[in-house]
This record gives C-alpha cells, sequence and structure tokens, in this order.
C-alpha cells in the first residue's frame, strides 16, 4: 500500500512553465481527483509521474522511495500504471493480445524457455490469455476477445486501455480521462470497477473533465489551470469554490 | 518428373537461402529495429564457414557452429552501441557495418582473397541440409512469436512509449534482436558457401540488403509467414521474368513499388487480417441469429 506525494512539481517546456510547483496528494486506497480546463497541465504531470518526461524541478515520492528520476520501465515495474489520454493501443492486435501485454511486468518465463518455445513459456501465455479474458468479462467485452482493437469503438478502446493498465496489477493507477466521450450509463458501470480496484488498497489519481464523474468518485480533488494548483479539497468544497467556477467558465 | 525437379533444384535452394536471410531482417523489424545489417551478418558467416573449411580443413558442422556463433557475436556488439539510435539512424548505422565488412572481405587478401573470393569450397550442403536450417528457424521463429519475447516485439515496434509504460526493457529485446539477426544471417551465410562452391565479398553488398528488406517489406513483419512469402516471390519473380531481360529490374522495380503502396503490411500479414476479419464477421452473424432465435 503506497502513497504518491508530489512536491512542489514542474515542467517547462521551451522556458514557459506548464506545470509550475505543485504538490499532491494521492493515498492508497483512495481516488484522487486532478480537474483543470484543457491545457491546465493535467497531462504533463501524468507524464511526469511515469517517467515520460523528465521534471524541471521538484521530487516524485512513491511510498517510501524517492522516484524523480526513475525511468518509464523501473517505475512500471514497480507497479505505475497508466491510461493514456490519445488512446494508444496496438490497433492490429486483438482485444486479447492487447490487454496480455499489460502483464509483462509478472511475467516469470526465462528467456531461454521463450527463445526455445519449451512447455513453460507456453503455459505462461495460456495462464495470462485466461487472467486477461476475467478482466474481458469484468469489462463486458468477452465477445470481443479476438476483434481487432482498432475497429473498435472509443468507448471500448479506452476500456481495453484500462484492461491493459489493471492488467498490471498497478499499487498506482493513473487514469487520464478514461471516460472522455462515454455516455453517463458508460461512465457509471466504469465507477463501480474503479471503486472496487481502489478498495483493494490501489492509490488512483483520476484525470477527469466530466465533472459529474469526478464529483462521485472521489475522496479529494486538486484543481489545476494553467500549471498552478488553484483549489483543493472536498468534491464539494472545490464546487463551491469561486476561482475554480471562474476558471472553468473563464476557459 | 525427377528432371524437372533437379533442374529447379538450383531455384529451391536460392528461396530457401533467401528465406534464411529474410528471417534474419524480419526479427529486427518485428522488433521495431531499422537495420540492414543481415548482409553483414551474412558475409561474416559465409567467410568464416568458408574458412573454417578451406584453411584449417575442419567438418563443415563447425563452420556452421561458429557462423552461427560469431554471427550472433557481432549482432550482441552492434547492439550495444545502437541501443540509443532509432530509425534511419539504425540503418544508417548499420548500413555503415555493411560497408565495414564489405571492405574488410575485400581487402584483407591474406585472410578473404580478396576480390577474388574463396573459392572450391566442398559443397557439404544441398536441399535437404538447406530445408532442414529453414524448418529448424521457422520453428525458433514461431516460438519466439508467440512467447513473451513477440509479444514484447510487437509492443516496441507499434509504439514505444507504451512498451516502456507497460516495463518492457526496449534496450534487452532490441539486443535479443539483434542477436537473433546476426545468429540467423550467419547461418545462412554458411549455407550457402557450403552450397555454392565459392564466395565473393560483392554478393554481400548493397543487392542483397535491398533484396532482403524488400522481401521483407513485400511479404509482411508481423506474421512468421511474411519473410517466406517475400523470399519465395522475389527468388521466383526474375525467373518469370526471364523472356523480358532488359526490363527484368524495372518490372521488380514498379511491382515492388505497387505492393507498398497498395499492401503496405505486406502480402501475407494482409491476407491474414483479411481472413480473419471474414472469420470474425461470420462468427458476429452467427451470433446474432442465435439471439435472435
Ligand atoms: N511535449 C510538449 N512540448 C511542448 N509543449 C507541451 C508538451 N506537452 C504539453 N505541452 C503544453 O503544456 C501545456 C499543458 O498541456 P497538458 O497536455 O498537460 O494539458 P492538459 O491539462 O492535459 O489538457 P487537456 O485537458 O486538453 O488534456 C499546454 O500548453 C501544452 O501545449
Ligand atoms: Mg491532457
Amino acid at each position: 500500500m503506497k502513497a504518491l506525494v508530489l512536491e512542489d512539481l514542474a515542467r517547462n517546456f521551451g522556458g514557459l512553465p506548464a506545470v509550475d510547483g505543485i504538490r499532491l496528494e494521492a493515498p492508497a486506497g483512495r481516488i484522487t481527483g486532478l480537474i483543470g480546463p484543457n491545457g491546465a497541465g493535467k497531462t504533463t504531470v501524468v507524464n511526469m509521474i511515469t517517467g515520460l518526461l523528465k521534471v524541471t524541478r521538484g521530487r516524485i515520492k512513491f511510498g517510501d522511495d524517492d522516484v524523480t528520476e526513475a525511468d518509464a520501465t523501473q517505475l512500471a515495474r514497480i507497479g505505475i500504471a497508466r491510461t493514456f489520454q490519445n488512446i494508444r493501443l496496438i490497433s492490429d492486435a486483438t482485444v486479447l493480445e492487447n490487454v496480455v501485454a499489460g502483464f509483462h511486468r509478472h511475467e516469470t518465463t526465462g528467456t531461454f524457455a521463450n527463445l526455445f518455445g519449451l512447455p513453460s513459456a507456453q503455459r505462461e501465455r495460456r495462464a495470462l490469455e485466461d487472467k486477461a479474458m476475467i478482466l474481458l468479462e469484468q469489462f463486458g467485452m468477452t465477445g470481443l476477445a479476438r476483434h481487432p482493437a482498432g475497429g473498435l469503438s472509443y468507448g471500448h478502446q479506452r476500456r481495453i486501455e484500462m484492461m491493459r493498465a489493471l492488467a498490471m496489477d498497478p499499487a498506482l493507477l493513473l487514469l487520464d480521462e478514461p471516460v472522455a466521450g462515454m455516455n453517463d450509463s458508460e461512465a457509471h458501470s466504469l465507477a463501480d470497477i474503479f471503486r472496487n480496484v481502489a478498495r483493494r488498497g490501489v492509490a488512483i489519481l483520476l484525470i477527469e473533465h466530466n465533472m459529474r464523474f469526478v464529483m462521485s468518485l472521489c475522496d479529494h480533488i486538486y484543481v489545476l489551470a494553467s500549471g498552478r494548483l488553484i483549489a483543493e479539497g472536498t468534491p464539494d468544497a472545490v464546487g463551491r469554490d469561486p476561482r475554480v467556477i471562474e476558471a472553468y467558465l473563464g476557459a | 518428373m525427377m528432371s524437372f525437379f533437379h533442374s529447379y533444384t538450383p531455384l529451391f535452394e536460392l528461396a530457401l537461402f533467401n528465406t534464411l536471410l529474410a528471417f534474419s531482417q524480419y526479427v529486427v523489424l518485428r522488433a521495431g529495429v531499422f537495420s540492414l545489417g543481415t548482409a553483414a551478418f551474412a558475409a561474416i558467416g559465409a567467410y568464416v564457414a568458408a574458412i573454417v573449411v578451406t584453411t584449417y580443413g575442419l567438418p563443415f558442422w563447425i563452420g556452421i557452429v561458429l557462423a552461427i556463433a560469431i554471427g550472433a557475436m557481432v549482432g550482441a556488439l552492434v547492439a550495444i552501441p545502437l541501443a540509443r539510435l532509432r530509425g534511419v539512424f539504425q540503418a544508417l548505422a548499420t548500413l555503415a557495418l555493411v560497408q565495414i565488412v564489405l571492405s574488410i572481405t575485400l581487402n584483407w587478401v591474406d585472410v578473404t582473397n580478396g576480390a577474388l573470393g574463396i573459392n572450391s569450397i566442398p559443397k557439404t550442403v544441398g536441399l535437404v541440409g538447406l530445408l532442414i536450417a529453414v524448418a529448424i528457424v521457422t520453428y525458433f521463429m514461431a516460438a519466439i512469436g508467440s512467447s513473451s519475447i513477440g509479444r514484447a516485439f510487437d509492443v516496441i515496434r507499434e509504439d514505444e512509449t507504451v512498451a516502456v509504460s507497460l516495463g518492457i526493457s526496449v534496450v534487452k529485446h532490441h539486443f535479443i534482436a539483434f542477436v537473433l539477426s546476426g545468429a540467423i544471417a550467419g547461418l545462412a551465410g554458411a549455407l550457402h558457401s557450403y552450397n555454392s562452391y565459392s564466395i565473393t565479398p560483392n554478393e554481400y553488398g548493397f543487392n542483397m540488403l535491398v533484396i532482403v528488406l524488400a522481401m521483407v517489406v513485400l511479404g509482411g513483419r508481423v506474421s512468421i509467414w511474411g519473410p517466406i512469402v517475400g523470399a519465395v516471390i522475389l527468388t521466383v519473380l526474375p525467373e518469370l521474368l526471364r523472356g523480358f531481360q532488359e526490363y527484368r529490374t524495372v518490372v521488380q522495380g514498379a511491382l515492388l513499388m505497387a505492393s507498398i503502396i497498395y499492401l503496405p503490411r505486406g502480402v501475407a500479414d494482409t491476407l491474414i487480417g483479411a481472413y480473419r476479419r471474414r472469420r470474425i464477421a461470420e462468427e458476429t452473424s452467427r451470433m446474432r441469429e442465435t439471439v435472435t432465435a
């Protein structure tokens, strides 16, 4: 059970700050919200946490470890998983193959067994496919297992992103606008899944434009505008905050 | 019937040799490495194998084992400094390797006999030997392709950002791809030496590099059928165009261009994709029928 802590985190692009010294905490077992208008810097924060972008300033802590300098592969291996706002799937591969890819960090078969096609490698593949099918069932997509991911609707593709991230069995899950483009009932069914994941002790950082969705799910919400934190607190408090209302209406 | 078969034996052998080269090219492309090193690895294998037999008088199987091992080693040595390079930069660096190997085989006359090449290599590998080699390499490609390594290759090739976000080590898998590419091409070169009596440096130059790349692009670079289909087409095609001696390369080039434009995923991968889509469509309609019934 590990918490994510950001301290004075900042990132510049061409000298201009996209994220300008934010402090944030995402405790284990909770869903923490990160909201803000377009271009506020939300995705940039996620990219820094996952090691895809170097930080300009500040620290990232995960549990007892300082992971500011860790690279993306290491961070994934210690259990930091994410979904991509601009869906990134292997479009020619099947839904099942895309989800199985998420299990990579749990694979135990050695390189030798994989190179020689030993029974242990084949057993592992079948076991991972079975585990992936369980996720598919949870997300109501069993019937689509053998479909190429690229041909499916946005809603389905976002679900594949989530299944792939959950396959990593993460300790920290970063969801970058996971229900964008979905209708309320679709979003609702995912909300239950997120709650269950958090209940298992996973720290979830949820980025979302759909205010109703964030408000109903999160225990604590941070509001970002132009790279700075302008408010934080419970959903109710944030919803009433005049600075938040202004940032959203002004955008 | 037998004589028909006999007259085509050299063509079959060439197709099998090309299939091995295509596998060497395929394995790097599948992992998202734009290596052109296959011609260099094959040259090294061919010369190692020829020298082992002609200069040292050792049995041919030692030559084959050494050619595979040294091919793999050179692949590993190349992979390390090239780990940070991508795309055209990988292509240029491995192209430089081909040039280096070419100039060594041309200029290190004491060992390689220079431009004259190495002649009177005893013929110890025939059609059957090549068939066995292709069967073994195909098995390995299939095994690796459906293993954790093949899955990682696919993710890295399609999207490196996703790969690292899933904890997949790009450096490790590019290294494996280079080693496999070197080993397979080393084997191909050795078998070619033992199959063709003589080798010359220029066989392993720019021409081979282009043809081998074309085979995989034309055939497909995901399914293991790709390199096989590509190698067969580009081996047989020049024979079919024999009548048009002058236009042969033009026709071949035009066909290649057309296939890249209209079948960018290659013949095999396109066909396999179409087949899968049809099966899914059938399945879906069958499911609808049972639901309505
Ligand atoms: N790689 C990059 N290079 C240069 N500028 C960038 C880069 N990535 C983001 N930016 C800039 O940083 C700012 C923050 O972008 P970011 O994508 O983090 O916003 P966001 O809050 O995720 O917005 P949205 O709600 O639209 O997804 C924007 O002004 C954007 O143009
Ligand atoms: Mg964003």
